[in-house]
Order: structure tokens, then sequence, then C-alpha cells
């Protein structure tokens, strides 16, 4: 479980201190699936920097499982915008690479590495240079990769927000199927509304300067989901929702 | 500078998307070059003794290489120009690529060597070749002094950039999955570092020839740097041209070396 209480973020720079954050509360149980909607610069990945633990707040308690955050940790898997994958390394290598860290051994590293190539349809390109694959295909070795770990926790900083449509819709499909097999805790983030409903089972709205968490709406849509799910006049009516907290102006 | 020629073909040549007659281009440059010099020695423009014709040059670079000049053949000077490119080159290599490393991810090692660094990049090292003939004599040693001492902080200065252009994503992803302060380093950062290091490498072998031909002109008894000095002392003008072709040739030769190497250790390059 995660938890924030009152976190707060400021920037020291050239033109004095800028507040990013303020006054965050937020919690992800164990097995949740979160995601923080908000416009850009609004403070979102300044918020998942700090869970993850690259950044130190301000002010406030961030702990997960009731243990302070003072770091980057393999409780904390994180998938960025960009995948991020490291060009020196086979897509086998780059997924088992949190293994190799921790000095599993080799075998049952290969049968790990295997059992996710499998989960994410990339069987028969363990062997490729990670730069031979498509943008989808890239994300879903990050994703795989911040797995295999099996960490309490998954952050993902808007982890299809590169990629086209077409294959941001499936990869959101992948992620809905991947979640019924394996139950994650995720934490996500994105300036999409309609994947916001659609992936999430608490939706938190963000608003800017500084970045607070405006307002929380829960999606009561049952999983299994199916992207269909999309087009019912119950997911546009929560999607109006979202907007109007996230965009008043667009509703008068 | 050797370097620069041979930076060339890969710039303006990438095989298939070129027309096949475009290989034909380099050889007529240089066919117009050889007939405007044989027109201006022919034409008495130019006295033989200031150009010699390429006739003549031919005769004395096949004088050089089956007889010698001066006791020496061109092969022999060849030989020992590229071990003393090599001894020089390597050790500025295998102690300042470490040392821009370890500069690079220790902020105490950078404030206590960048001064250094910074004071000995801008001195032509040239200017060391005194020192060195002072301290080391005539002898190998100042050779290869002279070439680390010029080169040695192009090697360090592209291991620091290497480090410092990690990006800091790679680096955080790997501090997710668990890994220590030598895994980031060992995992990321070194293999982040390593293209730069190879573009280090590319352009120090052009400072090294630079810093031997200047070394083994002014302290030397063989070597393609004397070679050349002993021939312009002698107004051997046809001496001259050979033994610039031969430095241009090898440090051609040692460019492909590394760019092989290159292609082989770091064949992502340019992939992220």
């Amino acid at each position: 479980m995660i938890e924030l209480r009152q976190v707060a973020k400021c920037y020291h720079g050239q033109n004095g201190v800028t507040p990013a954050l303020a006054d965050v509360n937020l919690t992800v149980q164990d097995g949740e699936f979160v995601v923080v909607v908000g416009p850009s610069g609004c403070g979102k990945t300044t918020l998942l920097g700090l869970v993850a633990g690259f950044e130190r707040p301000s002010a406030g308690m961030l702990t997960m499982d009731g243990q302070p955050i003072l770091g980057p940790s393999h409780q904390r898997a994180v998938v960025f915008q960009q995948p991020t994958l490291y060009p020196w390394l086979t897509v086998r290598q780059n997924i088992g690479l949190g293994l190799k860290l921790r000095g599993t051994p080799g075998d049952r590293t290969r049968l790990a590495v295997d059992h996710y190539l499998e989960i994410m349809g990339l069987s028969g390109f363990g062997e490729h240079a990670s730069y031979q694959l498509s943008g989808g295909m890239q994300q879903r070795v990050a994703i795989a990769r911040a797995l295999i770990v099996e960490p309490g926790v998954l952050l993902m900083d808007e982890p299809f927000g590169a990629l086209d449509a077409n294959t941001r819709g499936d990869m959101q499909r992948f992620l809905l199927d991947l979640w019924q097999r394996l139950r994650p805790t995720v934490l996500f983030i994105t300036h999409d509304v309609e994947e916001a409903v659609l992936l999430g089972d608490r939706v938190l709205v963000m608003t800017d300067r500084p970045g607070r968490i405006g307002d929380e709406v829960a999606v009561p849509f049952a999983r299994p989901r199916h992207w269909d799910l999309a087009l019912t006049p119950e997911f546009l009516q929560l999607k109006r929702t979202v907007l109007s907290i996230l965009r008043p102006d667009m509703f008068f | 500078m050797p370097t620069l020629g041979a930076g060339m073909p890969e710039h303006f040549s990438s095989p298939g998307r070129q027309p096949r007659w475009m290989w034909v281009l380099p050889l007529l440059l240089v066919f117009a070059v050889i007939s405007l010099w044989q027109g201006l020695v022919s034409f008495k423009v130019v006295p033989t003794l200031v150009l010699p014709a390429p006739s003549a040059v031919w005769m004395d670079a096949k004088m050089l290489v089956l007889q010698g000049f001066q006791g020496q053949t061109l092969w022999s000077d060849m030989w020992i120009s590229a071990l003393r490119i090599l001894s020089g080159f390597l050790a500025a290599v295998l102690i300042g690529a470490p040392l821009g490393l370890w500069m690079g991810t220790h902020r105490v090692v950078f404030k206590l060597v960048d001064p250094v660094l910074q004071f000995v990049r801008p001195v032509p090292p040239l200017a060391y070749i005194p020192l060195m003939v002072v301290w080391f004599g005539i002898g190998e040693m100042s050779k290869t002094m002279v070439i680390l001492l010029g080169t040695i902080p192009v090697i360090m200065i592209s291991a620091l950039a290497g480090v410092r252009s990690t990006p800091r994503q790679r680096l955080q992803v790997a501090e997710c999955l668990g890994a220590t302060r030598f895994q980031l380093f060992r995992h990321v950062i070194l293999p982040s570092a390593l293209p730069e290091i190879f573009t280090g490498m590319r352009v120090g072998i052009g400072v090294a020839w630079t810093c031997l031909v200047a070394a083994e002109m002014i302290g030397a008894a063989s070597g393609l740097g004397w070679l050349v000095q002993i021939a312009g002392q002698d107004i051997q003008v046809g001496v001259i041209f050979v033994g610039i072709a031969a430095i241009g040739v090898l440090g051609y030769l040692m460019e492909l070396g590394i760019r092989l190497l290159e292609r082989r250790v770091v064949p992502w390059r340019g992939h992220t």
C-alpha cells in the first residue's frame, strides 16, 4: 500500500521558489489500479518521481507498506513514456536485467524471461536487439522488465503517450488483459481522460499550479473490461464527469 | 591530419543509395591532379627542384622501398612510427578513459583533476617536446610521452562527456531494478559512455600523429617525421612527397582500424 500525506514539492530556481505540488493526499491499496489524470505541467511526473523515490518531498510523508520512501527501490518499478531499453542488450537481456542484478541463477532467469516473453506476446523476439522492435513492442519489453522483479507497485508515467492512436488502443487493451492475469498494483499517470476511465478503478483529477488532487471519481465498471466499454453511454457519462472537473471552462 | 581525409568516405558514400558511377569521382580527381602536376613540370612552369615530375616521385618511392634513404628503408620508418603511435596512443586510452570515467562518476575526483586537465588542454603538445627530450632523451620514451600528453586530454574529455550524457531515465530504470552503485556503472554508465569514448579515440589518433611527426622532426634518427625532415634539408622534394603519402596511408589505416573496432564493440551506436 502506498500512502501520501500532505506532500508538497517546490523547486528552487532563478525566479525564486516554484511550487510544483501542494497538499497531495493519496492512497493506493494493494491490487488497485489508480489513475492520476491532469493537464500537462500540473506536476503529475513530479508526483510519480516522488513515489518512485527519485526525488524527496519538500514537505509531507510518503510511505509504502508503512515504511517511509527514501530512495528508488525494486519494490517500485517504473515504466516511462519512452521505453528506455538498453540498446546494448537483447530483448531477453533487457527483460532479465533486474534478476541478473540481484544474482538470480541463469537458468531461473531464463525460465522467468521465457514466461514474460510469452505473456507479453513477444515469443520469438527474445534474441532481437531492442531497437529492432516497434514502439508498442518496446513498451511491452519495458513493462516486462519492470514486472519480472515482482514489485509491490508498478508506476506508469504516460506509458502510451508516445505511441500512435492505434497502437495506444492496442496497448490499453493489452494492459487490461495483463492486469486481469497478474493483478499488479498500479499507479498510472496520463493526460488522456478516456484512457483514465477505461483502465482505472479510481481516477484522481489533478489541477495545476501548484498541482493538487482536486477530486476523485470512482469507476464502477466491472472487470474484466473490454475496449467496447468505451462506446457505452455509462462510459461517456463518466468521461464527461471527469472532463467537467478537469476542464470546467469547456462546460460553462 | 589523417583523420580529416579518413572521415570523408563514410559521409560521402552510403552504399546502395548513390548511382554506381560515383566511385569514379575520386579517381577522376586524382587523375586531374596528376595531369595538372605533369603539365606544370613539362611546360617548365615550376623548376623540378621545387616540384619533381610524378615519374620522378615514383622513382623516389621505389628507391625508398628498395634501398632506403640515409640508411633506413621506407618500411622500417613506417614500422617504427607505427609502433610509437600505438604505444603512446594505447597508453593514452588505457590511462585516459578510466580516468575520465572516474572523473565523471566521482565529484571529488572531478574537482581534483579538472583544473589540471583544463590547464594542460590548451597547451599545444609540441610545447612539451623540448621538456620531454631533456627528461627522457631522444629515445622512444620521449616520443611516447609527447603522444601520451597530447592525446590523453582528448580521451579523458570524451569519457567524461560520455558519462555526463547518460540519459537520466536509463539510470532511473536500473535504480528501480535494485542496481548497486557499481552495477549502475558497469551496466548503464560504462556502455552509455562507450560511443563517446570511440569518438574521442578517432579524434585522438589524429592528434597522436601530429605529436609524433613533430617529435620525430625535432629529435629522432628514424621514423616518417624524421624522413620528411631530413629530406627537406637535402631539398629532396620527391622523398618528402613519399613520406607525407606514407603518413597519410598509415593514418588512414589506423582510423579504419578504430572504426572496425567501434563497429564490433558498440554496434548499437546511434540507437536509443
